[in-house]
């Protein structure tokens, strides 16, 4: 079914099924998401992507097709990631990818090379980088889920590169 | 590292995660935050059904000392009679949702 249709199911009539459909066609992007943001933390990650797609099914009456509704869910995954944020201050909290996952011994860059330099970088810097380039979004999509003007998200974009072409170059 | 190294890796899409034990949660989530109204309101009217039945209750004593059956006086407990039906019907009908 295309996505459009679900949509509109789930908006005009609360259709729980369509919902159930948008969520597992979205979830494995949003927890990606998440997961980058609270640093490979998978519980933090998982509870606060449960909380955005339930905050997104009370709100869905108010999705206006304004933007994509995929940028819908990342602006309420990013919000509730700065809500937590603030209140248990994930910035303080070690990288999980620093104790769990070993990193290859070898020049090659990993995966989890990749994240551990995620980690280091500020959430907007990370979410900017993770939606304009593993996500796909537009610029201006980025920004319209950031909430935060396209100048700033173009110099989140740069510094965040600039940051991780740092961090990987001493790596590689 | 290149520019286009690295555009490379920032472009690998993010690992792809199983949505059967999300969705699950997920839609527990759902129905619990949907049941919520109808269980709210069914506390609302057993509250306010448990105040009529009182009423009834006040009325009945009230009345039982006089013993006087005239027209008016059963308007009352009929009135109050037919509130409970109608608010154990309405709250019944809320707990079934």
């Amino acid at each position: 079914v295309d996505e459009n249709v679900l949509v509109a199911q789930a908006v005009a009539s609360r259709d729980v099924a369509a919902y159930s459909a948008l969520a597992r066609l979205h979830q494995s992007k949003v927890r990606g998401l998440l997961l980058r943001l609270t640093r490979g933390n998978h519980t933090t990650a998982d509870d606060l992507a449960q909380e955005t797609f339930l905050e997104a099914w009370r709100g869905i009456g108010k999705f206006r097709g304004e933007s994509s509704f995929a940028t819908w869910l990342y602006r309420i995954a990013y919000s509730r990631f700065l809500m937590q944020a603030r209140k248990r201050r994930l910035d303080d909290q070690p990288a999980e990818w620093d104790a769990t996952s070993p990193s290859g011994e070898d020049a090659t860059l990993t995966r989890v090379d990749l994240e551990r330099a995620f980690a280091k970088l500020l959430p907007a810097e990370s979410a900017a980088l993770t939606l304009c380039f593993a996500l796909g979004l537009s610029n201006s999509e980025a920004a319209q889920a950031l909430q935060i003007p396209l100048g700033t998200l173009k110099s989140h974009v740069l510094r965040g590169r600039e940051k991780l072409k740092e961090i990987l170059g001493e790596r590689s | 590292m290149t520019e286009q190294e690295l555009d490379a890796m920032l472009k690998q899409p993010l690992p792809e995660r199983d949505a059967r034990e999300f969705s699950v949660t997920l839609m527990e989530a759902i129905a619990q935050f949907e049941a919520r109204t109808p269980r709210i309101l069914a506390w609302l009217m057993l509250g306010i059904l448990s105040l009529v039945i009182a009423a009834a209750c006040a009325f009945v004593a009230k009345v039982a000392g006089r013993a006087d059956f005239g027209a008016q006086s059963l308007a009352v407990p009929c009135a109050l009679i037919l509130l409970t039906l109608i608010l154990s019907f309405a709250a019944l009908q809320s707990v079934r949702e």
